[in-house]
């Protein structure tokens, strides 16, 4: 071994990291139980401290750019940021990582399986395209009102009764078809600035407020236009209405929640989605339901093993407890508890909360 | 770093004790395990194993023993006296796959489990059963068992309840020469030979590994309550403590913050503290709850007595919540004023915490720096915290050259350099100042004894 970690001298910094994000772990070490991937193997590396470390070699020059433990850790981090939230120091990993990416992902290194994914949300004109034959809530003729609700892009595809249920529930927000991706999928996955700029064209495009019905897009929307442009739809519809007491009858259906993880611990929204589903159902809070599903944007698809070993805690409690629906607030998770639980043919339905709302209504 | 001939094949003999998917060599792995939680310290291993059970730890031992390579054992690596930073190179042992609670038994009041648990698991896990298992060190949701007994961890509830040694009945453990000895057991009563589990306590992975704990446990209490009180000045603080302690209330929780912490808190968290005072003290008490309302009163009185600017006692548990959240938040507020965070544990007896923490403040002053002590006012453990900006090239010395003159004065004062972090590396060389030649000529025989060779964490306790 020859590689000296122990540099006389600290070399320049090479400023693939903002310093003072990178300056801020104290290396206490309390994101460990926090971190899904170190939970599954138990080992630094695969934890957040250790891939700050790692960032911190990285900058220093001590590791390389191709480093094969620095190209696996930057992938197999689901970028959950449940360790944001138990960070004594404020450490803003969320941050750190989708720079880490776009250093690390450039050009060639890019996952294989995210190329199509980033080419096909690139552009406004091709994510409406993509909608065209769904019967999502947008309207060609619409014009943006005070209160927009985004579309989304693999969500209206997917998911198109999402926005319709949500429309339904709150026949204020305007939704246009004109708007493209929030840029979420980009920022995650190595395309910082193109993540940033998408983000500021839908903010053009839809002047005001914008509703998302996915939290990984309010997220990331929130992060560029600021949190007080962009509210998630549970957080803006638990705003709207209050807490109001809805009578709890007999026989209610038995309703969990997957938390959506940028939303919980990127915006720190997790009361009003269960405030929500209490009016319609027996919330039962499940163990794991502010830890990622595994879903993780496009991490099902680019490590679909390591995603499914997340999932299976999960699915486990789904079906310990019996639930009649699983209530999802982003369409990732959607798709990967459905999966999820076709796969384990669980009798449980998977349902996103504008729809169980609606459906309820 | 150790010889690289000897290191040729090492990783070979290494999986063939515990499996190839349990070792790391690659450079990635090996720079996340050069570090733990202490600042400015590292060295980077050769290897890291996990190993699952003792015998898998006596074949890594006789394997290192043979080939005359360093083992650091580790647990999750939030130690903050380096004493899992493998600074002489050779293997990391990460003793965290060995993670089962395997008893925890309210007729004995005793838990056995194996070192990886994390402190609040087993802390939860007798919780379930009615028990309290008491050492809470503030690194306890992550830090295991086996780490908290090696470094003999204290917490919050020292005064009351005592730290780690006072919990472990019973080890299991491994030699550096690969022998399994058991020392004590299940007894609370066991005198037969020398007491080798107290030893092992706290002697920061240099004599042996632990591979299972048998640990005490007491009743849960009833209940918990809390009040703060400001002072003019920490002296009158002080001066509360002893007199609530003469009055015969022991309090489970004593902690204070000086007149930069406060500042420190209340610009952070902005949950109102009163930063014209020169003091905080938070204190609180467990069991039954009539007996926590009259010593909370007492204490209150107590403070009232010695000059307390103002008292409250917490009528809920939410407000109790708050009076903690002053405490909690020290650290990280401290933190966030610079990127480099120095945290040491300079001790003393109670009655010269107030002469300790002026004399702390006259030597920030002296080197300029930003030191801010918060601690367990009850039993005189004091956090002097310092805060660098990294970009100012002396910053570092200086706080070296402060940390001496706290170092020497704790010793003058019939304190110690560290009351539960731990010497490590970087107090090593102020431990004789403290202990003198004759005892330090005693611990490397007692060390050779153990380890003949010199192959546990090399360069520390007893080197």
């Amino acid at each position: 071994m020859t590689i000296a970690i122990t540099p006389e001298k600290v070399p320049e910094a090479r400023g693939v990291f903002t310093p003072e994000l990178l300056d801020r772990c104290i290396s206490c070490g309390f994101c460990l139980p926090a971190c899904p991937t170190y939970a599954l193997t138990g080992v630094e590396t695969s934890s957040p401290r250790g891939r700050i470390n790692l960032m911190r070699a990285l900058e220093t020059g001590v590791l390389p750019d191709d480093d094969p433990t620095i190209s696996e850790e930057a992938s197999f981090c689901l970028g959950c940021r449940a360790c944001e939230p138990v960070c004594p120091a404020g450490v803003q990993y969320g941050e750190l990582l989708e720079e880490w990416r776009d250093h690390v992902w450039n050009g060639r290194r890019r996952p294989f399986k995210v190329r199509p994914l980033l080419w096909a949300v690139d552009s406004p004109r091709r994510v409406r395209s993509m909608g065209i034959v769904r019967r999502h809530a947008g309207r060609r003729s619409e014009s943006p009102g005070p209160v927009n609700l985004m579309l989304g892009c693999f969500e209206r595809v997917l998911y198109p009764r999402v926005s319709r249920d949500a429309r339904e529930l709150a026949a204020e927000l305007a939704a246009p078809s004109a708007q493209g991706c929030c840029g979420a999928l980009h920022a995650h996955n190595g395309e910082l600035a193109r993540g940033k700029h998408l983000a500021k064209e839908l903010g053009e495009a839809l002047p005001g407020t914008i509703v998302a019905t996915s939290g990984g897009c309010a997220a990331h929307l929130a992060g560029v236009l600021g949190p007080d442009r962009v509210k998630e739809f549970s957080q803006w519809l638990f705003a709207r209405d209050g807490a109001s007491a809805a009578t709890p009858a007999d026989g209610r259906p038995r309703i969990g929640l997957q938390d959506s993880c940028h939303l919980r611990n990127g915006l720190g929204v997790w009361r009003e989605p269960r405030e929500l589903i209490a009016r319609v159902g027996k919330y039962v809070e499940l163990p794991s339901a502010a830890v990622c599903c595994g879903g993780a944007g496009s991490y099902a698809i680019v490590r679909p093993k390591d995603s499914a070993r997340v999932l299976d805690q999960h699915l486990d409690e789904i079906a310990a407890a019996d639930l009649d629906v699983i209530a999802v607030v982003n369409a990732g998770c959607y798709r990967q508890l459905q999966q999820g639980v076709k796969r384990r043919k669980l009798r449980t339905r998977v349902v996103h909360l504008a729809e169980l709302l609606a459906g309820e209504k | 770093m150790a010889a690289t001939a000897t290191l040729a094949g090492l990783r070979g003999r290494l999986e063939e004790v515990v499996g190839g998917e349990h070792v790391r060599t690659d450079v990635g792995a090996l720079v996340t395990f050069s570090t733990d939680a202490t600042p400015l310290e590292r060295g980077s291993p050769d290897a890291v194993v996990f190993p699952a059970t003792a015998e898998e730890v006596a074949g890594v031992l006789r394997l290192a023993n043979e080939l005359g390579v360093p083992v650091v054992p580790r647990g999750s690596g939030t130690n903050l006296s380096a004493g899992t930073v493998p600074h002489r190179g050779g293997i990391v042992l990460v003793l965290t796959r060995m993670n089962k609670v395997k008893e925890i038994s309210d007729a004995e009041l005793v838990a056995v489990c194996e070192p990886g648990v994390r402190t609040l698991e087993l802390a939860q896990a007798a919780a379930a059963k009615g028990l309290l298992f008491p050492p809470d060190p503030g690194s306890q949701s992550t830090a295991t068992i086996g780490g908290n007994v090696a470094e003999c961890a204290g917490g919050l509830r020292a005064l009351k309840y005592g730290v780690t040694r006072d919990y472990v009945l019973g080890v299991q453990a491994v030699l550096a020469t690969g022998e399994i000895i058991r020392s004590g057991g299940r007894l609370v009563k066991d005198v037969a030979g020398y007491d080798l589990r107290r030893l092992l306590c706290g002697s920061e992975g240099t004599l042996a590994v632990m591979t299972e704990l048998t640990l005490r446990l007491v009743p849960a209490p009833e209940s918990s309550g809390y009040g703060m009180a400001y002072f003019p000045d920490l002296a009158d603080a002080a001066r509360a403590v002893s007199r609530v302690l003469a009055s015969g209330v022991l309090p489970v929780t004593l902690e204070f913050l000086d007149r930069v912490c406060i500042g420190a808190v209340e610009d952070y968290a902005q949950i109102g503290l009163d930063t014209s005072a020169g003091a905080l003290l938070i204190f609180g008490q467990d069991g039954n709850p009539a007996v926590i309302e009259r010593d909370l009163e007492r204490i209150a009185q107590a403070c009232a007595t010695e000059g307390a600017t103002s008292v409250r006692i917490a009528e809920s548990p939410e407000a109790a919540s708050e009076v903690l959240e002053a405490r909690r938040a020290a650290l990280p507020a401290l933190s966030r004023l610079e990127p480099l965070t120095l945290l040491e544990d300079a001790t003393v007896p109670r009655s010269r915490i107030a002469e300790m923490v002026d004399f702390i403040q006259e030597v920030a002053e002296r080197h300029h720096l930003k030191i801010g002590t918060f601690g367990h006012a009850g039993d005189g453990n004091l956090h002097p915290t310092a805060v660098l900006d990294s970009a100012d090239e002396g910053a570092v010395d200086r706080a070296r050259a402060a940390f001496d003159e706290i170092f020497a004065r704790a010793i003058e004062l019939d304190g110690t350099i560290t009351g539960e972090h731990g010497i490590g590396i970087p107090k090593l060389r102020y431990l004789e100042r403290q202990l003198g030649a004759e005892q330090m000529a005693l611990l490397r025989r007692i060390k050779a004894a153990f380890d003949p060779n010199g192959i546990l964490n090399p360069g520390k306790l007893g080197s």
